[in-house]
């Protein structure tokens, strides 16, 4: 069966996160929100590193359950890590948990337990500031994770298959992804072949899409080639976004419109899950 | 024993059995992978229900009574265990802070044998199961390795909804007769118990044969998990022999 093996310290798998830097990243993400795309993404990132991080947490620390890239694509492509770990590719994920650029303090609003909602204070790690700056090698950028990923590979053939996620608006501008895309997606452990996820932040005001089997909802033709790029979801992880209330069906793939992308870590399995009972 | 590539200090299984004059008391508890301090509460909870009142076996709502219990006791532990850290300058770091606030969580197994009869409470999927004439007279509460997936029915430290936690408990009992024997098991072990015997093979005499051997039972351990017949997570069995 594929996409079973176990995530341990002794047998990891990778993440290597992509993130569109370009100028375009500017320009305000659709919706009527006023955020611009770059902070988008820069909040997926951060987001996604602290949900990995807390997941993988013990009492000693934070396991190397994964080891973690973050390549930026704009103006050029390289570690898009800010503070400490600037300059760096895959880093063991307990360094990463112990090393974020900066932790900031955010207000969010949750249930007061009588219906109604208070304001309350959360650590926000931050590895990742938005950058918008110059052109969309996103070839170049799938070109590097595969280099990543085929290294990681060799060096891991039974671990849980690498998986890269790229969050950009779509727009490569060194040519068609497909290819360089399908061949990250080549690379193979004997768990199966390496997963490539897609996030597209779009400024297009139409509805999010979240791990869709079919193109036909799609507004553009880059979140359609973004989709058709977009590995299968395994079937474990169909099956968490079907408890999570998400309709992926057999053929769902890993590819999210304008909406929330961090259920994805929520679909590792790395032991009994902590679940509520109801 | 812990799972493979972990120390034993990352086990996050407890199990302990009590003899007070005529009647035993067992208890195994397995800490979730995902929470914090899990093998902590799993340990607290299993002291908790030795030290509860006899009656707590009776039927699901006491049980899960003493499980809220268990989990006022926590709040305490927690308390010095925070205090601790900071006076160790290890302060709880940002990743940590949520799921202590989340509480830890564990499948939680109980039994007594007294006076000629077994009573059993679980909530999860830790396995008790009962011998008798070399045969798998009743398993509980789970009867097929197939029932068994990484999201079983927990119990949080912190949760205080006493009828939530007895609709996910299950009692049983039964008369113990002469040469019974009774195998209390968290939920790897239990899995492959239940493989075994539905094989048609024994698998309590091999766990019977470990006996107190600590070195053969993991030389076993590893040796099945090598051969895919286990999945690697930590082990407790707790094996009584009433006599």
């Amino acid at each position: 069966m594929t996409y079973s093996a176990e995530i341990s310290r002794a047998n990891p798998s990778c993440f290597v996160f992509l993130v569109d830097q370009s100028a375009s990243m500017d320009d305000p993400i659709g919706g009527g929100a006023r955020q611009r795309k770059a902070e988008v993404v820069a909040d997926a990132i951060n987001r996604l590193l602290a949900e990995l991080s807390v997941k993988c947490a013990k009492e000693e620390g934070v396991r190397d359950y994964f080891h973690v890239a973050v390549l930026g694509y704009g103006h050029t492509v390289g570690s898009a890590f800010t503070g400490p770990l600037a300059g760096r590719d895959l880093v063991p994920l307990s360094q990463v948990a112990d090393q974020p650029a900066r932790v900031e303090k955010r207000v969010k609003k949750v249930p007061d337990g009588a219906g109604g909602l208070v304001e309350t204070t959360t650590s926000f790690p931050v590895w990742v500031d938005p950058v918008a700056n110059g052109a969309t090698p996103m070839c170049r950028a799938l070109a590097r994770a595969e280099s990543l990923v085929s290294d990681w590979v060799a060096r891991h053939p039974d671990c849980f298959p690498p998986i890269v996620l790229n969050l950009t608006d779509g727009e490569s501008t060194d040519g068609d992804p497909a290819s360089a895309a399908w061949a990250v997606q080549t690379h193979v452990t004997a768990d199966g072949a390496a997963l490539l996820f897609n996030l597209h932040v779009s400024a297009t005001n139409t509805a999010p899409v979240t791990f869709p089997d079919t193109d036909v909802a799609l507004p553009d033709p880059y979140a359609r080639t973004l989709f058709g790029m977009s590995s299968l979801l395994p079937q474990h992880m169909r099956f968490y976004a079907l408890q999570q209330g998400v309709a992926a069906g057999e053929l769902a793939r890993g590819f999210v419109y304008n909406a929330d992308i961090t259920s994805v870590v929520q679909f590792l399995d790395i032991g009994t899950r902590a679940t509520e009972l109801r | 024993m812990p799972k493979r590539g972990n120390t034993e200090r990352e086990c996050e299984d407890s199990g302990r059995v009590r003899d007070t004059g005529g009647t035993v008391l067992a208890a195994v508890a397995d800490g979730a992978s995902e929470s914090l301090l899990s093998g902590e509460w799993a340990d607290l909870l299993t002291a908790s229900l030795l030290d509860a009142a006899p009656d707590v076996l009776d039927d699901a709502d006491r049980f899960a009574a003493a499980l809220v219990d268990a989990g006022r006791s926590w709040r305490a532990w927690l308390d010095d265990y925070v205090a601790g850290r900071e006076a160790a300058g290890r302060p709880i770091a940002w990743y940590e802070q949520p799921k202590l606030d989340r509480g830890p969580h564990a499948t939680v197994l109980a039994a007594r044998f007294a006076s000629g009869r077994w009573d059993a409470a679980a909530l999860g999927d830790s396995c008790l199961f009962h011998v008798r004439d070399d045969r798998l007279e009743c398993a509980f509460p789970l009867v097929e390795p197939g029932q068994f997936d990484n999201s079983p029915p927990l119990v949080n430290a912190f949760t205080r909804d006493t009828a939530l936690l007895a609709r996910h408990v299950r009692t049983a009992s039964g008369r113990i007769e002469p040469g019974d024997e009774f195998f209390l098991c968290t939920d790897a072990i239990a899995e492959w118990f239940l493989r075994e015997a539905g094989a048609g093979r024994r698998p309590w005499r091999v766990l019977r044969g470990f006996a107190a051997d600590h070195d053969g039972f993991a030389a076993w351990l590893d040796a099945v998990r090598e051969e895919g017949l286990m999945r690697n997570d930590d082990v407790t069995v707790v094996h009584l022999d009433p006599g």
